[in-house]
């Protein structure tokens, strides 16, 4: 059966290898990260490319559309994990794993086109392990997503203080918290870069997290609006969506009639089902997600006293597709210059990310 | 009075503000035949209607309620796209805060048969996610909640910008039609 089905692949493979005689090789950078039970290594392509990652005993292959020029060429590792790669053909690369080698998990992103792969294993049998063997249970990890980034500032206060840098520092406050109680944190941007909504729950994802906390700061048109709230996801838009969901699987689905595509929406091509489930993907943690912002509201209301502006739900972008309980924060009103002022001061900054650490303490 | 309800309804007609899928829309308002129907201006009926429109409160971050006068236009598109005039116009109160950013047009409002409606503003619109996301909630709302209380035919509205669909506006997912949010209007008292 298997062969059968790799045929096509294979003669994909080459036909597109034909064409890509003729054009320059894709520059790849490959970059290498080793964790305590994993090694991820990341390509980055300098243009669009689509690979195939196929894990075979002893090997694994990425196989590319394109030429590939890696840069470094090939990799060696002293590690249990991941030995080191070398190129195969011009289309491909070839991973070859240690004796810890267990998994090896894969995803994309783009702008850049990366490709992201996870091999996962042991070093505890290895004797000179770059790190401690992995305890028996693995620690929780949370992610923190600093809000904004790069030329997307967000909101700024009367006096120039930015949104986005804001979100970082208390990101950071928070993680350096977090990791003294013994919480892995993994931070969605650790400088100031643009980062598309989807890839921040994406890392969110990838990583297992157990919780994600989007930080941001508001701003408001009524200068007097002052205070900290949190929200968690509106189903309500959802709801609509799983109705429709359901409605579709009933009467099974039939394209947009052409002629009749008056409207946008007729002749929007990302209404695809496959985006509306994964849109789904947070309804199933609403329950969690709200316990998670109230105490994390109750937390921000007694420790810094500020007014109590509640729990609110919004269906935010950034939370829909998390797959474990995600809040986001709006820690306070910058456009209101009391509140501005006293988020120049460090310690209101660490009170904020303390009330938050206090409330997603494992 | 009955200046500005003719005004409206030439403008209305010169927007096109027809939409052909809205007139088999099932109506909670009685309404004769042939008016609903109409395609001229001259066999609409003239009465005026009250309609309810939310803005940003000027006092906390709900939506506050005006009340408007507009000319009692059965079909969802027409009447639609008066009530987003309205909300463009901006409030007449102390108690009210414009709801978009300014120089915010609509290009154009559709109702579609599944109690869809989107609407295609101007770029300008998406100036109110520059910001915070009080706004943008506020923005986004005023519109939905506004042509949701006074529209039984729209049920969700898709926010389109410059024609063209938008993630969101900065924070808020608007990909896809929105239900109204009744929790933000629910705060909201007559500011009249």
């Amino acid at each position: 059966m298997m062969p059968m089905r790799n045929l096509p692949l294979a003669v994909l493979v080459c036909v597109a290898a034909v064409r890509a005689l003729a054009a320059d090789a894709v520059p790849v950078k490959v970059s290498t990260d080793m964790g305590p039970a994993s090694t991820r290594v990341v390509l980055t392509f300098q243009k669009k490319t689509a690979c195939a990652v196929t894990p075979d005993p002893g090997r694994v292959k990425v196989t590319c559309d394109a030429a590939i020029a890696a840069d470094p060429a090939t990799g060696a590792f002293d590690d249990a994990i991941l030995k080191g790669f070398a190129p195969e053909g011009d289309h491909a690369l070839m991973f070859v794993p240690g004796p810890g080698y267990t998994r090896i998990d894969s995803f994309e992103l783009k702008n850049p086109t990366r490709l992201v792969l996870d091999f996962s294993g042991t070093r505890a049998s290895a004797g000179k392990a770059p790190t401690p063997p992995p305890p028996a249970k693995p620690l929780p990890i949370i992610v923190i997503d600093p809000g904004h980034g790069g030329v997307e500032t967000g909101a700024v206060g009367p006096s120039g203080l930015q949104e986005k840098d804001l979100t970082l520092d208390l990101a950071r406050r928070l993680k350096a918290l977090l990791t003294r109680q013994g919480v892995t944190v993994v931070l969605t941007r650790d400088d100031d870069r643009i980062l598309p909504l989807d890839d921040r729950t994406a890392i969110a994802n990838h990583n297992r997290a157990v919780l994600f906390i989007s930080l941001h700061l508001n701003a408001s048109k009524r200068k007097t609006a002052f205070g900290a709230e949190t929200y968690y996801l509106s189903t309500s838009a959802t709801d609509a969506e799983a109705r429709t969901l359901a409605g579709l699987e009933n009467k099974a689905y039939t394209p947009p009639d052409a002629a009749a595509a008056s409207t946008p929406a007729d002749a929007a091509p990302d209404h695809g089902l496959e985006l509306i489930l994964w849109d789904l993907a947070q309804n199933s943690f609403i329950a969690e997600s709200s316990r998670l912002a109230e105490a994390v509201q109750t937390e921000l209301n007694a420790m810094t006293g500020v007014r109590d502006r509640g729990v609110r739900q919004a269906p935010f972008r950034v939370l829909m597709g998390a797959t474990m309980p995600a809040i986001l924060v709006e820690a306070g009103f910058i456009s209101n210059p009391e509140e501005e002022a006293r988020f120049k001061d460090d310690a209101y900054k660490d009170k904020i990310a303390e009330a938050i650490a206090r409330a997603v303490r494992p | 009075m009955r200046a500005v309800v003719v005004a409206l309804l030439v403008a209305l007609v010169a927007c096109g503000g027809g939409e052909r899928k809205a007139d088999r829309q099932p109506q909670a308002e009685t309404a004769a035949p042939e008016a609903a129907a109409a395609d001229s201006p001259s066999d609409a009926p003239m009465a005026a209607a009250s309609v309810t429109l939310y803005f940003p409160s000027a006092s906390d971050d709900g939506l506050a309620v005006e009340t408007r006068d507009i000319v009692d236009t059965k079909r969802p598109a027409d009447r639609g796209a008066q009530i987003l005039a309205a909300l463009i116009d901006g409030p007449k109160t102390e108690g009210a805060l414009p709801a978009m950013p300014p120089g915010t047009t609509l290009r154009h409002l559709w109702v579609r048969d599944d109690g869809n409606a989107y609407a295609d503003f101007s770029e300008e619109l998406a100036m109110s996610g520059s910001g915070g996301s009080a706004e943008e909630i506020r923005t986004i709302y005023a519109i939905v909640d506004s042509l949701t209380a006074n529209v039984p035919a729209i049920r969700r509205v898709g926010i389109l910008v410059g024609g063209r669909q938008r993630e969101t506006l900065g924070h808020l997912d608007i990909r896809r039609p929105l239900p109204p949010d009744l929790t933000l209007a629910s705060k909201a008292k007559p500011t009249e």
